[in-house]
């Protein structure tokens, strides 16, 4: 398969009022790869995360320098309608958040919201998602039944299965895994496998071994920098810079 | 404070080196028990072997665990695949040792041969082989590591020499069959020596080859290089 740019982002600040959270980020992001972003607390990984589909908007006092493209589109135009942006760029957050509804209006909630009314539809849509986020056979028997009633791990392939349920193009995933067990994670990790043959999936994690298992290319970001971004073999078994490598082995800080 | 990890690889690495100094003294004492036909000296290589053995297995065990319990990444990754490696060939090396001190004392215990100037050239190429694979590792050293490849055909040539010597001596043996056979034991038994100090160089050259792999995450096994450059 041809690799394609999806996001590119060129020369990117980013202000919390007076601190540069992003320092001059210019990275290309390829459609169909999971790229995993790395690095310390506060080094502008999840900042950068949310510039992708415009979050950082509901914070009060910031400010946005450079371009992010999306499939050659300038993500920061006036002309752009943020509903849509967040619709073509989804997100997963840290902590499961359903909503306190059925696992089927969980899922049918942002269809919904786009206008789709047709039973047949949603219920097409809400069942092709949850297979999508491999929940499918572990529900498909209660799916009335209350979101809030499902593990942590279901909750968080629940909270996935949402944000597929619009058809999104590009997935950003905040530490998905972070407050899940072992086996729960794996079949997060699983996941990304599966779903990066139709989207693309950007990861924030601080678990080095998952941004290892999961990602094809890893970008490490330090002090709002981007210090170097490779595909993840080689990040992992021989980084350029020193600073990576002393991150990536734990001898930073 | 510093991280259990750090002390853990620096106790990976001494145990190495460890071996590496016993396997380095195993290999001098048999190439001199066959020089000064020492057979006192040649049995305690082939005592000492079990020493070595253990501390290959000694560093099995901990980069197992390493590797299990601490997913290493990047330089310490390759440092801890390259010291498994490594012990591999510092244990094949100090099996020649004993190979060469069990020769050595068949040969203690006959006349000597005439004197082989290419089997002292032999012994000191090998020898600054092993020399240079082990302080290139210390040192952390690619360029030495690399340029012991050099020496190997110095060995090979010195090699082939013994045998060439060796096989004329047998060819033009004195008649009478006790003589004969006496003869022909001591000269192959020579040129089993002679074999185990080209095969300690072509170990030697690949400790060299870890220690680029583990230094510049370079691969250069099999890899033809320009020593011109």
């Amino acid at each position: 398969m041809e690799i394609e740019p999806k996001f590119t982002a060129r020369h990117l600040n980013f202000f919390y009022g007076d601190f540069k959270a992003l320092d001059d980020i210019s990275i290309t992001i390829n459609t169909h790869q999971v790229t995993a972003l790395i690095g310390p607390s506060g080094c502008g990984k999840s900042t950068f995360l949310r510039c992708l589909n415009r979050m950082n908007d509901l914070i009060p006092g910031i400010r946005v320098e450079g371009n992010i493209q999306l499939d050659a589109e300038d993500i920061y135009a006036s002309n752009i309608d943020v509903v849509n942006l967040r619709r073509r760029v989804g997100m997963v957050f840290q902590k499961p958040n359903p909503f306190p509804k059925t696992i089927f209006e969980n899922v049918a909630y942002g269809l919904r919201v786009n206008g789709i009314k047709d039973k047949k539809i949603l219920k097409q849509r809400v069942e092709k998602s949850l297979k999508q986020s491999a929940l499918w056979d572990e529900v498909k028997d209660r799916i009335n039944s209350s979101a809030l009633g499902l593990s942590g791990g279901q909750q968080q392939r629940l909270c996935i299965a949402r944000a597929l349920a619009v058809e999104p193009d590009v997935l950003l995933m905040d530490e998905p895994a972070s407050a899940l067990d072992p086996i729960a994670t794996q079949k997060i990790e699983d996941l990304i496998h599966e779903l990066k043959k139709n989207f693309t999936i950007i990861i924030v994690t601080h678990s080095m071994q998952q941004a290892a298992r999961v990602s094809d290319i890893t970008a490490f970001f330090y002090m709002g920098k981007l210090i170097e971004t490779g595909d993840t073999e080689t990040i992992f078994t021989r980084p350029s810079l020193k600073q990576t490598e002393d991150y990536i082995t734990g001898r930073f800080g | 404070m510093e991280r259990h990890f750090i002390k853990e690889l620096d106790d990976l690495k001494m145990t190495l080196l460890n071996m590496a100094a016993l396997t380095r003294r195993a290999f001098e004492k048999a190439t001199q028990a066959y020089l000064n036909r020492d057979e006192a000296l040649a049995r305690s290589v082939v005592e000492g072997d079990r020493e070595i053995n253990n501390l290959e297995l000694k560093i099995d065990q901990i980069v197992l665990k390493l590797l299990a319990l601490e997913q290493p990444m990047a330089r310490d990754l390759r440092f801890i695949l390259g010291a498994t490696k490594i012990s591999k060939e510092l244990e094949r090396i100090a099996d020649q040792a004993v190979n060469i001190a069990e020769r050595s004392l068949f040969l203690c215990q006959h006349p000597p041969l005439d004197h082989l100037p290419a089997m002292d050239q032999l012994i000191e190429v090998a020898d600054a082989m092993l020399d240079a694979a082990i302080t290139s590792f210390v040192e952390e050293n690619t360029q030495k590591a690399i340029r012991i490849r050099q020496m190997d055909d110095i060995a090979d040539k010195y090699t082939l020499e013994v045998l060439q010597t060796l096989i004329d001596k047998m060819v033009k043996s004195t008649p009478g069959a006790e003589k004969r056979i006496l003869n022909t034991r001591r000269a192959v038994q020579t040129i089993i020596i002679s074999r185990c100090l080209e095969r300690v160089g072509d170990l030697a050259t690949n400790i060299g080859e870890h220690v680029a792999f583990i230094v510049e995450a370079i691969n250069i096994k099999h890899q033809k290089i320009d020593f011109d450059e």
